[in-house]
């Protein structure tokens, strides 16, 4: 995949969200399919993922919501615009209403990955839109 | 399809009276309200009282909420009321803080300060129901002052007043992640909890299983943290504070979450309440029968409820909260059917609430006390489910203890492994859930529910009251209060702030002034996140 270089994958929890479980599980079966993951942890304001994403060249960013905290999504969507991360994927998964998930989509999320999604599926679809 | 229990036990096709041989009836289970409660602790059962049956409620401002609140009285919810508070008081950080602005009133009630709690509990009666806030242990003190503050302004004794406000610091550990460093979380708790027992008031402090199994954690796990908690916790209300354990009796409730594994989670309970009656007669050398029982709470698990086809998780409720009402409880909370997509909407709650009374008023599970006990099956399921838990236990405490084993995160890993284990069985195909890998529809064929939604300007509204509301109030009274707290909290670890913590709310010091004085007190920084100064200059 990807030229032999491995695909790197900064996986973070945002805002005040304290759900740490699926950010971690996900961080585990990217690494097992051979990924290299950036894992945040959380509290990890948008300002200090886009940092992240920067410094550590990431060529993907998931994002692991699960406290309904949408506006600090959007604030990660306009900062990632503005730090010229347009070619940098953002993935999201967890508890987002169906509502919620077409608004991010329209405003720049690449996928959004409801509960109980297989590993498979997320991994296939990180190696298909990952940047070269 | 696997065939065996969470805990990685696997069932038989038929159990008989060889698998239970050695079960001795008086001494090892006992009659409902005998020593060791293995079948609960009225000989009436849900005769005497039927469980309190209530809904979870907290979003937006907090007169939102009040008006939810009120809702759910009307749909029929009169036994007691329940809060969870929002991220920011997990922090705790006020709303006009940078990142409060952003989520506060998002995941909860923003119950940042009295005036909050006065508006949330505005045409609510403060007695003749259990109030109950949850939602994070560095709250704990401030909920209680709030309760007791409130009771002085309304003119009654705080000891009227029954429920819980105050909750174990290791949530912090199991996916509820408070933001406070962990010893300061423990003391704390202790100050809440020594006022509670030397005042003898009628509040609990959840010390509860729940969180970390609704992180991950299997239910052989569950049963082993709560115990271990509870031991360590009560332990150093003991050692450290001097306290009776025969007057602790009245503190711990456990909050356990019951899931889809129908025996399974009704042999846990069982197994909770004996191991618990072992402990304090064992362990803390209990005098009286109270002590030996801990009251139980059932939250039905809201890592079971499913994003896809949500109405089936009606059906999962209905089976979970029969389960909990089998096992013995003192109350139930459903999470709802909306539970992987948002907050409980009206639709949601009233169909969870009428849940609960199709199983206490139409099915007789309240006729019969501990109706499954002398099943081989279940008897047997108790009986291992304690083993299983009683070795986890002593893998705890060859750590050290409980909070010995957070530190060493060897409770964390715990948790994960076990989080792991179940995604790789449900998708391998040996655990089934219908609706996700049995039974699946495409997305766009799925339910339509309501959705209970805040918008940023919800939180950002909240911000703004708050920021101008804090420059009305009488600022040298508040001034003494919080430097009063400030210099409480250098004098050590076993120096009680619950009195100052409650002149302090008093005079509408707020959850991110109070607790940031008592961080700086304690060599950290005022704002957890590190964003803002504190406004005093003590």
């Amino acid at each position: 995949m990807n030229n032999g270089r491995k695909i790197k994958v900064l996986v973070s929890v945002i805002g005040l969200d304290g759900h740490f479980t699926g950010a971690q599980i996900v961080s585990r079966f990217l690494m097992d399919a051979g990924m290299e993951v950036v894992y945040l942890g959380i509290y990890q304001t948008p300002e200090m993922i886009v940092r992240a994403a920067i410094d550590e060249s990431v060529d993907v960013i998931g994002i692991s919501s699960h406290a309904s905290n949408y506006g600090q999504i959007g604030l990660l969507i306009d900062l990632m615009k503005k730090n010229d991360l347009v070619d940098v994927p953002l993935i999201c998964g967890g508890t987002i209403p169906k509502g919620e998930a077409e608004a991010l989509i329209k405003r720049g999320v690449s996928k959004i990955f409801p509960p109980q999604s297989t590993s498979e599926s997320i991994i296939e679809y990180i190696v298909s839109c990952a940047r070269g | 399809m696997k065939r065996e229990t969470d805990y990685g036990y696997e069932i038989k096709p038929v159990y008989t009276p060889e698998d239970i041989a050695d079960l001795d009836y008086t001494k090892d289970v006992g009659d409902p309200g005998a020593y060791p409660y293995v079948r609960g602790y009225h000989p009436n059962g849900y005769r005497n009282r039927v469980w309190t049956r209530r809904m979870t409620a907290g979003i937006g401002s907090s007169k939102r909420t009040n008006e939810v609140l009120k809702r759910y009285r009307e749909m029929g919810q009169t036994q007691g009321i329940l809060v969870i508070c929002d991220r920011p008081n997990a922090m705790p950080i006020d709303a006009d803080h940078p990142m409060g602005r952003r989520e506060a009133g998002v995941l909860g009630w923003h119950g940042a300060s009295l005036l909050e709690f006065e508006e949330l509990m505005d045409g609510i009666p403060l007695t003749g129901q259990s109030i109950t806030l949850l939602g994070s242990s560095a709250m704990s003190c401030m909920r209680l002052a709030y309760v007791v503050a409130l009771a002085e302004k309304r003119g009654m004794d705080f000891r009227e007043v029954h429920g819980s406000v105050t909750e174990y610091p290791f949530c912090s550990t199991c996916g509820q992640t408070d933001h406070m460093p962990l010893d300061l979380l423990i003391k704390l708790w202790m100050d809440s909890s020594e006022f509670i027992v030397r005042n003898k008031i009628h509040m609990r402090s959840g010390i509860l299983s729940q969180h970390f199994q609704e992180s991950g954690g299997n239910n052989a796990q569950a049963l082993a943290m709560e115990i271990a908690q509870l031991k360590e916790l009560l332990g150093l209300l003991v050692n450290e504070r001097g306290l009776d354990f025969d007057d602790l009796s009245l503190l711990p409730y456990e909050l356990v979450s019951v899931g889809s594994r129908f025996f399974e989670e009704i042999a846990k309970v069982r197994a909770l309440r004996r191991m618990y009656a072992k402990m304090a007669k064992e362990t803390f050398k209990a005098k009286t029968d109270k002590a030996c029982q801990l009251l139980i709470s059932v939250h039905t698990s809201g890592r079971t409820m499913t994003y896809q086809q949500p109405l089936n998780n009606i059906a999962r409720c209905a089976i979970q909260t029969l389960a909990g009402a089998i096992a013995g409880c003192t109350a139930i909370d459903n999470a709802c059917l909306d539970n992987a997509h948002a907050e409980p909407s009206a639709f949601a709650a009233r169909m969870s609430l009428n849940t609960q009374h199709i199983v206490s008023d139409e099915t007789g599970v309240t006729d019969v006390t501990d109706p499954l006990a002398g099943s081989y099956f279940v008897e047997y399921l108790t009986s291992r489910i304690e083993e299983e838990a009683y070795k986890i236990l002593k893998q705890i405490e060859d750590q050290g203890g409980m909070t010995a084993a957070v530190k060493k995160g060897y409770i964390h890993n715990m948790m994960e492994e076990s989080a792991r284990k179940r995604q790789k069985e449900i998708e391998s195909g040996e655990r089934l859930v219908v609706g996700v890998n049995e039974l699946a529809i495409p997305p766009e064929e799925d339910d339509e529910i309501p959705i209970e939604s805040v918008v940023a300007s919800d939180s950002e509204e909240i911000a703004e009251r708050m920021e101008n509301w804090k420059r009305k109030r009488n600022i040298p009274l508040l001034k003494e209060a919080i430097a009063r707290v400030y210099d409480d909290a250098k004098k050590g670890r076993n120096f009680n702030l619950m009195p100052s913590i409650i002149e302090a709310v008093k005079a509408y010091g707020t959850a991110g002034e109070i607790t940031g004085v008592i961080r700086m007190a304690n060599g950290y920084h005022y704002d957890p996140l590190e964003m803002i100064e504190c406004p005093f200059a003590l």
